[in-house]
């Protein structure tokens, strides 16, 4: 009885978050602001700043769709969620969209009822090591004592690798994050391994930054994007859209600070992106001139990686994988058309 | 040596000029308070004329933002091992290595290096060479010599690429702040030290590839 009693009431909170999520973006207009959930702290991507104002590239991409929405990128409210708080909170309707160092897997879209928007950030387990071990590729990394966080997935990544490249291999683990860079600084690891956006972080913390670099390889898949519930195909599009507007604008060259020029461009390219020519914000159920909006907002992508992670921050990741796919990554976004 | 100068696209010069909006993140305040320079990053411009005779600190290397300074980084591309790509419009120089990487190196555009795009070669390499401003050159800079031995104080630095066919090279510079900027005249600086490695990396003949950003 019990038993059939959590299942009725689990069914109805589930009707209720599909009826409710099946209009995402009215609810949004509606309350005046959207519900965006991030991280709980991590520089770069989600962190309030000194005035407790959240900035990072995540939190961008909440300020993207609420200028997309509301042509204003301050009618947000941002939800802090721990791992273990962020999907239930975006399956009960608590938020609007997710956008929190996620990573895109089957098991979640399958088992969870979501639906990951696009791939904003392409991150993916890497190597620091010292800058005088002269080392550029991670199959040279033969014989390393490896610093890695116990509990991880990249313990096992890490052993897969060594292993199918026959390699060997000395893992020292660690319990967290501080233990990883001590234990690397006091020299019991000669390698440090996580995913790269958080190499690059914890190489900010330590002695002298620029004595290690990180390896350009990367070993496994860490797609991360924005997150939305199933069963509401018009706000999943926005969300989408909203990461392909700023990508074709970079693509185009429309910057924040060119954008007036952009708006009076004879290129058909530029004027279908920015509402110009033809309806398409409309018909996603936006304006004309989202895409404009948008880049007024927060910038294209490339505004938007250099400021929060890339050489406008402290974290000076290189794009890497996540240049567009015409300047040798891959980040490619379909076209205005 | 020849060294004329090509009329400047004046939309390309506004357009940069316009990216050097401050960039508001914590990355920056933080970094803002140690060093009083503007932000380096996509497009950042400054506004600084050719120094000859100022000597480059000797460990040039330590003036550069770590993000401009030489290393490996993943560069997907069907350009063959050894081209040199240049990306005029984020300040790097990508020297393909295959297998989806590439040495980048931090540069500096001048205002030449803004001008023009496609395919060149590298016609021939000079250790410490000498510089002939040309007569626009003068004009607008008065106080430049007419003529400067390769050396130190020199601005074109340790080395230089020609670009086969053109007035553009790739140099050094005795002003390492520069790199990360677009800056007043010369073609694509690099500090001192790296363009010593790579010099040594590029043979006469190699393949350029200069890539500036789309226009509206």
């Amino acid at each position: 009885m019990k038993t059939f009693l959590a299942l009725v009431a689990g069914a109805a909170v589930a009707l209720a978050a599909h009826g409710a999520s099946a209009q995402t973006l009215k609810t949004v207009k509606d309350r005046g602001t959207l519900n965006c959930g991030v991280s709980r702290g991590l520089p770069g991507f989600s962190a309030p700043d000194a005035k407790g104002v959240w900035t990072g590239f995540d939190v961008d991409y909440c300020r993207a769709i609420a200028a997309a929405v509301f042509d204003d990128p301050s009618k947000v409210t941002f939800f802090p969620l721990s791992a273990d708080e962020r999907f239930p909170a975006l399956q009960k309707g608590q938020i609007d969209v997710l956008s929190r160092n996620s990573t895109w897997t089957v098991e979640r879209e399958a088992g969870l009822g979501l639906l990951f928007s696009a791939i904003t950030y392409y991150d993916g387990q890497g190597f620091l090591v010292p800058t005088k071990r002269n080392i550029v590729s991670a199959l040279e990394l033969d014989g390393s004592k490896v610093c890695v966080q116990s509990g991880t997935t990249a313990m096992g990544y890490t052993q897969d690798f060594f292993t199918a490249n026959t390699m060997k291999l000395e893992l020292v683990t660690v319990p967290n994050t501080d233990e990883l860079v001590k234990a690397y600084e006091d020299g019991r690891c000669n390698t440090l391994t996580t995913d790269v956006s958080q190499l690059y972080a914890l190489r900010l913390v330590m002695k002298k930054p620029s004595d290690h670099i990180v390896v350009p390889d990367v070993i496994s898949k860490e797609p991360l994007g924005p997150v939305v519930r199933q069963g509401d195909d018009q706000w999943f599009n926005i969300v989408k859209w909203t990461h392909y507007a700023m990508l074709n604008a970079e693509e185009l060259g429309v910057t924040t600070a060119n954008l007036a020029e952009g708006l009076k461009s004879q290129k058909p390219d530029v004027k279908r992106l920015l509402g110009q020519e033809g309806a398409y914000g409309e018909q996603l159920g936006l304006t004309k001139d989202f895409a404009a909006r948008i880049v007024k907002a927060v910038g294209n992508y490339g505004e938007v990686y250099e400021r929060n992670v890339g050489t406008g921050s402290r974290l000076a990741i290189p794009r890497g994988i996540n240049q567009l796919w015409s300047l040798g990554g891959i980040q490619y976004a379909p076209p205005f058309r | 040596m020849a060294f004329t100068l090509k009329i400047l696209s004046r939309t390309m010069l506004l357009r940069v000029g316009a990216f050097a909006f401050g960039a508001l993140t914590f990355g920056s305040i933080a970094m803002a308070q140690s060093t009083p320079v503007p932000p380096r990053g996509m497009g950042a411009t400054m506004d600084i004329g050719d120094q000859p005779g100022r000597e480059a600190p000797a460990d040039d290397e330590v003036s550069i933002d770590p993000a401009y300074r030489r290393q490996p980084v993943y560069f997907r591309t069907t350009e063959a091992p050894g081209t040199i790509i240049i990306s005029t419009n984020d300040r790097f120089l990508y020297l393909v290595e295959g297998n989806n990487r590439a040495l980048r190196y931090g540069i500096g555009v001048g205002r030449d290096g803004f001008t023009w795009q496609g395919l060149v070669k590298v016609e021939r390499k000079a250790e410490w060479p000498d510089w002939t401003p040309p007569a626009e050159m003068i004009q607008r800079q008065p106080y430049l010599p007419r003529f400067m031995a390769g050396g130190p104080g020199n601005p074109m630095g340790a080395r230089a690429l020609y670009l086969g066919g053109t007035v553009y090279r790739i140099h050094g510079t005795n002003q390492p702040e520069t790199i990360g900027y677009a800056v007043s005249s010369g073609c694509f600086r690099l500090v001192n030290s790296e363009i010593i490695d790579l010099y040594s990396r590029v043979p006469v003949g190699a393949k350029v590839i200069v890539r500036q950003a789309v226009t509206l």
